[in-house]
């Protein structure tokens, strides 16, 4: 928890140039600028622009919803309870998705959110997996954009994998992390990486979460910085992501990933998202 | 010579030269003088003061609560603050508080936080701290009330509302804090700079507590926007409250003919129309807005004409008022109705809004309004009167406990309704407490309660008990002397003409009023002492046909009833009822009427031969004419 890494300073530096370097001097973070990787090139291959009428679903060709509080908290101690209402989960009319968690007292539970997930409708393997969000915030406010494999029905957790491109926990609204969860490295003991601002936070604007997934390699992204690079050789058991994965997207209250809201927490507290797209490698 | 004058006329180009480099010197100073640069020093107290910080203890305070200490530090650095809270009742002062402040401003448009480490010897909660306040107008005053502080160090950070108003600030840091408990205690504080986070987020504002609000006004009334209140998500995603200087929000009126809204949210009406009152903090718009209507100029309630020495007044800038409780108890929980009163040059006036019902409550001490014959209050309905509006007006006399409840009080109450009630006018209500039966004692009057039916507001002024001036049991001044030409008059009894002659004004018909004629002020009068009844004789029948209206002139300090009749043969005979007491009819006690003679029908107005007056008290009478 006291590492707060921004790698982007070594980048920076072994880029080598005194005039980089000056640039970083005057515009502080601008480490996009300065960050080079090789050219890619995607095709899209899915996506939802979340286009639509304020208050209506999420297109149910893509998404389909969890409901309730699944097993001990969806595993987590989570307190929400997960529905398809749209107080917890619509379009805003202005092409974005909300998903917002509330507190209030619904069959059983202190609070509200949503969670809905491309299962049974869409998976992939390898490829680029991106989102414009806004993250919500406050103490006990963790919002997540990642993926399960889809294989999840047969090979359980953690054995079909997981990627979270995206978690924030709302007490440190300035840092999310990317991690990979597979056999022996899973919940704490998980591969993961802390990337944050210094100066702002990931609730103030929206920001690009991507993953580039290929057969050897998962690399994580913000705005387009690859803050972090996970292949085969990082992991400390088998490299599991070899199989289509399907998309989650969701706003959990509490549970122990990041502890319990308090009485501080403003609520609702929406996350906001602008698209979610899949790409494969272009020929 | 001609060397000479060479030499001169160099000397003259330089003096020329001069006097151009001079001016254009002076005009360089003049025009060039680049802004005021204050410092950007965002230390406040790191290890030490910073440079130009003062401290100055508040008053009532300990003045020796402050120290530098260097054994308790943050973060092992070399000196932090030390504050030392007093016990309760301590000789030296009831808190510990002070501010430090500069004499030359600071930018500090460039941060966005003051933030410090705290902690303390024991979990306490600390008044009060913040920042912008300079002993001087802190004209950008921020409080964070209400900390909570620990054993152990803690960050706190206290958001700038809008950075770009701080460019040359001097109140740089500010605390009080009291006892625990009775207890004093020890605090810590460190490291204290101003920063810029830009992890602060989400503000939020609100004026007048975020509700919007709309007004009825006239010109010449100021209104202070207030419920001003201001929320930061601090870095850890909580919210913290501030309480800020208004000058930190930018006012905004939508329409200033009718309406304008200086920097610290006053809204002066100044012209008719509507004007919708709203505010920004930095580009954050605050929640919550003032519509003001105005209808213009206001009418004010005629002003009272009664002596101070016969009015209790409750509320009226023509009196002083007795001490009042309240003007509105805000009885929950079923009372609905605001208050938003006002003042127009010099005159207070009451303002009730969202009405159902409303008490005004005197009960420290309560009224003896015994010796006070009348309840009296103007009230203005400034909006259109309602199909079945109506106003009641209620008294409660708290009984001899002085307090409400118990079996001893008593009330009585009175409803008023159109035409009485009238819309965009005055309404001026005067209740006898003859007209409240039930009210059997108003010795201890506690409550006056407004109850309306259909009434969405209105406006009260001049609530006053009072009675008539007392006067004496004999008039000491004549009455009025007529001034209606005698060839117009037919006179029964008056110095002032010729009277029909023979009249005898005490037939004897049994009764037991004691009749007689004396002099006031030289002038014969006709005095009634005991009334019961009175007859009068006519010497011959008279035609009066021609005439319209009777006359009478009367006095009486003492009588509750007094009618006076025409009679014509049969006898047929019609009274007609006179107000009495005369006290406060006139600054002499005298009371004049002139009836009109279609009131006695059916008498025969062309042969009356009697007349007479019933009743009780001692009654005088004069100046008894008919006249055209």
């Amino acid at each position: 928890m006291n590492l707060l890494i921004i790698k982007w300073s070594r980048k920076i530096f072994t880029a080598g140039s005194v005039f980089l370097l000056i640039t970083i001097v005057v515009s502080g973070c601008k480490k996009e600028a300065v960050q080079t990787l090789p050219e890619r090139n995607w095709q899209l291959t899915w996506s939802d622009e979340f286009d639509g009428a304020a208050g209506t679903s999420p297109d149910a060709a893509n998404w389909v919803f969890d409901i309730g509080t699944g097993n001990g908290g969806w595993g987590n101690q989570e307190l929400e309870y997960y529905t398809n209402r749209s107080q917890n989960v619509s379009l805003d009319g202005n092409g974005n998705l909300l998903i917002t968690a509330r507190s209030e007292p619904y069959a059983g539970s202190s609070f509200t959110s949503g969670r809905i997930k491309t299962q049974g409708l869409f998976s992939q393997a390898y490829g680029r997996f991106e989102a414009r969000i806004k993250t919500p915030y406050g103490p006990g406010i963790w919002p997540a954009f990642w993926m399960l494999g889809s294989n999840i029905e047969t090979t359980p957790w953690p054995q079909c994998g997981e990627i979270d491109i995206m978690e924030l926990r709302g007490q440190e609204p300035n840092i999310i992390n990317g991690t990979i969860h597979g056999p022996g490295y899973s919940g704490g003991s998980s591969i993961t990486k802390r990337y944050g601002f210094t100066d702002k936070r990931f609730d103030q604007d929206y920001h690009i979460f991507a993953v580039e997934w290929t057969s050897d390699k998962i690399d994580f992204f913000v705005d387009d910085y690859l803050y972090q690079r996970l292949t085969t050789s990082d992991v400390p058991g088998q490299w599991v992501y070899d199989h289509p994965f399907h998309i989650i997207l969701n706003v959990a209250v509490g549970g122990n990933y990041l502890g319990f809201p308090t009485s501080q927490t403003p609520f609702p507290q929406a996350m906001t998202i602008d698209y979610v797209r899949v790409y494969k490698p272009a020929n | 010579m001609k060397k000479y004058i060479f030499n001169n006329s160099i000397i003259k180009s330089f003096l020329a030269l001069s006097v151009f480099f001079l001016l254009n010197g002076c005009k360089r100073e003049i025009s060039g003088l680049s802004p005021v640069t204050y410092s950007t020093n965002p230390d406040v107290f790191i290890d030490g003061f910073s440079a130009g910080l003062n401290y100055g203890a508040y008053g009532g305070s300990v003045p020796s609560a402050f120290h530098v200490d260097s054994s308790i530090t943050y973060n092992g650095s070399a000196t932090s603050m030390r504050f030392e809270v007093p016990d309760q009742n301590d000789p030296k002062g009831a808190y510990a508080g002070g501010a430090y402040f500069t004499s030359v401003g600071r930018d500090l448009s460039g941060y966005d936080a003051l933030t410090f480490w705290a902690k303390a010897s024991q979990p306490a909660t600390l008044g009060v701290v913040g920042f912008g306040n300079d002993f001087g107008s802190s004209k950008y005053q921020v409080a964070l009330n209400n900390l909570a502080v620990n054993s152990n160090w803690k960050k706190i950070i206290i958001p700038i509302p809008d950075p770009s108003k701080l460019n040359g600030e001097r109140g740089m840091f500010y605390y009080s804090a009291g006892p625990e408990n009775g207890k004093g205690y020890t605090f810590w504080i460190d490291e204290v700079k101003f920063e810029k986070l830009g992890t602060i987020s989400n503000a939020t504002a609100a004026i007048l507590n975020g509700v919007d609000k709309v007004q009825s006004s006239f010109i010449g009334i100021n209104t202070t926007i207030d419920g001003i209140t201001t929320s930061f998500n601090l870095p850890a995603g909580v919210d913290e409250s501030l309480s800020i200087s208004p000058y930190y929000f930018n006012f905004t009126s939508s329409n200033p003919a009718a309406a304008t809204v200086n920097e610290t949210g006053i809204v002066s009406i100044v012209g008719t129309g509507s004007s919708k009152i709203t505010a920004k903090l930095g580009n954050t718009d605050a929640k919550g807005s003032l519509t003001i209507n105005s209808s213009g100029s206001f009418t004010a309630a005629p002003t009272p004409t009664k002596d101070a020495a016969n009015v209790i007044s409750l509320f009226s800038d023509a009196y002083s008022n007795a001490p009042v409780d309240y003007y509105n108890g805000y009885w929950a929980p079923y009372q609905t109705t605001l208050s938003a009163d006002f003042e127009v040059n010099g005159d207070h006036v009451l303002n009730y809004t969202n009405f159902n019902f409303v008490g005004i409550q005197v009960s420290s001490p309560t009224i003896d309004a015994s010796s006070m014959s009348n309840l009296h209050l103007d009230i203005y309905l400034p909006a259109a009167l309602n199909t079945g509006a109506t106003f009641k007006v209620q008294i409660v006399d708290f009984g001899a406990n002085g307090a409400p409840g118990g079996s001893d009080d008593v009330s009585g109450d009175i409803t008023f309704a159109a035409p009485t009630l009238v819309a965009n006018n005055w309404a001026r209500l005067d209740i006898p407490f003859s007209s409240l039966p039930t009210l059997l004692t108003r010795r201890h009057l506690g409550q006056i309660i407004l109850v309306g039916t259909n009434i969405s507001g209105f406006y009260a002024d001049n609530i006053y008990f009072w009675k008539n001036p007392t006067i004496p049991e004999t008039p000491v001044s004549a009455a009025p002397a007529p001034t209606i030409a005698a060839a117009n008059v037919l006179s029964i009894f008056s110095d002032a003409y010729t009277n029909v002659p023979g009249t005898d004004f005490s037939p004897y018909w049994g009764q037991g009023t004691v009749s007689s004629q004396v002099p006031v002020a030289g002038n014969n009068t006709l005095k009634y002492e005991g009334l019961d009844f009175q007859g009068t004789q006519l010497a011959s029948n008279q035609n009066v046909s021609a005439y319209g209206f009777l006359h009478v002139d009367y006095y009486t300090a003492n009588s509750s009833s007094l009618n006076v009749f025409l009679i014509s043969p049969g006898p047929v005979q019609t009274s007609y009822t006179l107000s009495v007491p005369t006290s406060g009819a006139s600054s002499s006690g005298w009371s004049s009427v002139d009836i009109p003679l279609s009131a006695f029908a059916p008498v025969d107005l062309t042969n009356l031969n009697q007349m007479m007056f019933t009743g009780n008290g001692n009654i005088f009478l004069d100046n008894i004419y008919f006249h055209k």
